[in-house]
């Protein structure tokens, strides 16, 4: 009976309520419409704000175009230029090409053939080849770009009077894990300092002492076909570490007919500090050791044997401004040689084992677009043995020069410069004045210069 | 347990890059301030030239490599202004983030609409830079379309953050409106300066003023005698508001100018920090803008 009524009152209820959700919801509807028309007429109303405010920027800008083409001559500057590129995208020339003006007048007391004779006896028999005159030491040729997103290429071709040579040819690695980088082909290796530079970033006109004496005479230095790793590691201040593989084809320290096969291997660290906002030091040790086979140790006389070259270098570099600036720049290196001397005429065959060191220190001082600098460079520092079958030779007075230098700056891409060189390099002979005047001219896409 | 161990590794190597900061370098103190706006303290800031040089002549250094080393993003302004030490750094860098077309490679140039560009200039002409005047980070509405796209940038890098660094160019962008409206108070249109260096171009056009002659005959090359007494004459026959120069850029010159023809000097910081109180991007327009007026 109970359940009965309950059932009664809830259907009572629920038919009630019913009928109460009916007329509400009708009458909601009814509202709901008219909100919609009067939604519509916002819009409608609002369509034509818009429409009446796009006419006025037409307006606009039809009025200010004429000025803004003034001002900017670019009409379709609104659109997002493409990327710009790293690699000089500005010439839109893929790959970047340039060319380096070398050439200098020369003058020295000393005739042709004296330079050409002039040794450093205990050293090489390699004379000094340049002409009192005019003389083109080169014009080079450079080549470079990115090949893909993994590597880059760089060729320096200097074209000389004696023809083309391949100075440099190389690729290096852009997308190896952080840190890591392979570089192949023919490159300056990166043992000492000068050795990588190319001369025409030179402070002088001509390498000092040391390098003509272990390295060679000319430009080149170490610039050998072979693979060189670097490593540079997550440490608190800039530290490169690298080693390379060289075929060893050096003709001061190796000769071109040293062995079949790669034979010479160096191995270097570069660290740089920032010891101010404006002043930075690089320094490090360097080592290149091979097998020598030349005949340019003494006259008339083959050698064969081994060849280690220590090298250190420092450098510090102050500049605060485009204007002025003042750079120390020093390197030492220590040759050890072991080997057999051959005298070609007589046959005979001798020990010989050399341990020779030289040094250089120049400083330059850049004041606007002037540089002033002086060098001075010696060898037989330390250690001068030269010891031939067990008996070690008087090998007299060090061999030494003194420099001094004046170079204008037109602009980034000119130099003119003033070089005077006194050398005492032989030890026997006179004394060589010599004076260069050079001009250097850049044009074309550079690649950027090394610190 | 080798699986768990594993898992574990796993949960903390991709968890990682959500903590780990990151790794911006900004070749310019502006885009650097541009870059704290937007990534706050999601991003690890180095900025490789310093406030007090001239961003025309920089070199390489050792130190400025091993701060690319790490770079998530290398941001750069483009342009050619870096192209005497930048290809080298991002090649020595031996980093894969930031080489060409990498996203870490940004350049803030792309996002702009740039004047004076020179396709035929040779370097007869002195430093021109055929892309075009490099100098657009003292024109707002540049900065605001580098600020957009440097916001989509870090998003693309570190999607994680993706929404904060939107929130952040959302207040960047209100700041700016602010600002925007303050700086239209500034009375600058009409006037006529001469320049050192074509360094506020941007500006005559967005700020209304007008700049009628150079103190370098060419960029980059200095003023010949000639060429100083052209500008002189000039300068006598117009009535100047002033030469504008930077702290780094010509101030000896036009100093002398100014001794020579009585209109003033006005030192324009060139850059974020290059004058005290210039700490952000805002601040430094505004020292720009006052120091003008």
């Amino acid at each position: 009976m109970k359940r009965g009524i309950m059932l009664l009152g809830l259907l009572i209820f629920l038919s009630v309520s019913n009928q109460a959700i009916g007329a509400d919801l009708e009458s909601r509807i009814q509202a709901m419409e008219e909100t919609l028309k009067r939604q519509q007429k916002t819009i409608e109303e609002q369509q034509k704000i818009i429409e009446e405010l796009k006419d006025q920027i037409r307006t606009q800008i039809a009025a200010e175009k004429p000025k803004t083409a003034v001002a900017t001559n670019e009409p379709e500057t609104q659109k997002p230029a493409g990327p710009t590129g790293l690699f000089g995208g500005s010439a839109l020339s893929n790959p970047n090409i340039s060319l380096v003006f070398n050439g200098y007048a020369y003058s020295s007391n000393l005739t042709n053939d004296e330079l050409k004779n002039r040794a450093i006896r205990w050293y090489t028999t390699d004379g000094i080849d340049r002409k009192n005159g005019f003389n083109l030491d080169s014009v080079e040729l450079a080549i470079y770009a990115p090949v893909d997103p993994y590597f880059n290429l760089y060729a320096t071709i200097p074209v000389t009077e004696d023809g083309t040579t391949v100075e440099e040819a190389y690729f290096v690695t852009t997308s190896l894990p952080q840190g890591h980088q392979i570089k192949a082909g023919k490159f300056k290796s990166n043992f000492g300092r000068l050795n990588s530079q190319h001369s025409h970033v030179w402070d002088f006109v001509d390498n000092p002492l040391p390098y003509r004496a272990f390295i060679g005479f000319g430009d080149e230095g170490i610039d050998e076909k072979g693979v060189q790793y670097t490593y540079l590691p997550p440490l608190p201040f800039y530290t490169v570490l690298g080693v390379e593989v060289l075929q060893g084809e050096n003709t001061t320290l190796f000769g071109s007919g040293a062995t079949g096969g790669p034979h010479a291997y160096t191995a270097f660290a570069k660290a740089s500090l920032d010891v101010s906002d404006n002043a930075t030091i690089l320094f490090g040790p360097s080592v290149i050791t091979g097998k020598t086979k030349t005949n340019t140790v003494q006259a008339n006389s083959d050698f064969t044997g081994d060849s280690t070259l220590y090298g250190f270098e420092f450098t510090y570099k102050w500049k605060p401004s485009k204007f002025e600036g003042f750079k120390i720049q020093s390197e030492y290196l220590y040759r050890s040689q072991y080997g057999d001397l051959t005298d070609t005429t007589l046959g005979t065959v001798q020990r010989l084992e050399r341990y020779q060191d030289g040094f250089y220190i120049q400083g330059v001082y850049l004041w606007n677009r002037w540089e002033f600098g002086a060098r001075y460079d010696m060898l037989s520092i330390f250690k001068d043995d030269y010891n031939l079958g067990g008996a070690k030779q008087d090998i007299g007075r060090r061999p030494w020069r003194v420099t001094a230098m004046i170079d204008y700056s037109f602009s980034e891409f000119s130099l003119l410069r003033l070089q005077y060189n006194h050398g005492e390099s032989d030890v026997y002979g006179k004394v060589n004045h010599e004076v260069f005047l050079q001009a250097l001219f850049s044009i074309g896409a550079h690649p950027a210069h090394q610190f | 347990m080798k699986k768990l161990l594993l898992s574990f590794l796993l949960v903390v190597t991709l968890s990682t890059p959500a903590y780990a900061k990151l790794n911006v370098r900004a070749t310019l103190p502006w885009i650097g301030s541009l870059a704290a706006e937007l990534g706050k303290d999601k991003v690890n800031i180095k900025v490789i030239v310093k406030p007090s040089q001239d961003p025309h002549y920089i070199e390489a250094k050792p130190s400025m490599i091993l701060a690319t080393r790490d770079a998530d993003i290398l941001m750069y302004n483009g342009l050619d202004l870096e192209i005497g030490y930048l290809p080298l750094l991002i090649e020595s860098s031996r980093n894969p983030k930031i080489q060409p077309g990498q996203p870490g490679n940004f350049d803030c140039s792309r996002f702009v609409n740039v004047i004076e560009k020179q396709p035929t200039a040779d370097r007869s002409m002195g430093d021109v830079h055929p892309l075009g005047n490099p100098h657009y980070h003292f024109s707002p509405s540049n900065v605001l379309r580098v600020a957009r796209g440097m916001a989509g940038e870090l998003s693309t890098i570190d999607p994680g953050n993706a929404a904060f660094y939107s929130a952040n160019l959302a207040s960047f962008e209100e700041r700016l409106r602010n600002k925007q409206t303050q700086w239209a108070k500034k009375s600058l249109k009409g006037k006529i300066f001469i320049a050192y260096h074509k360094y506020f171009e941007y500006m005559a056009t967005e700020f209304g003023f007008r700049l009628v002659g150079y103190v370098e005959p060419k960029p980059g090359i200095p003023p010949s005698a000639g060429h100083i007494e052209k500008l002189i004459e000039i300068m006598k026959k117009t009535k100047l508001d002033g030469i504008l120069v930077t702290p780094s850029y010509g101030k000896e010159e036009a100093e002398a100018l100014s001794k020579k023809t009585g209109v003033k000097v006005i030192i324009v910081p060139q850059d974020v920090g290059s004058v005290r109180g210039t700490n952000d991007w805002f601040s430094f327009m505004d020292a720009v803008l006052s120091s003008l007026q």
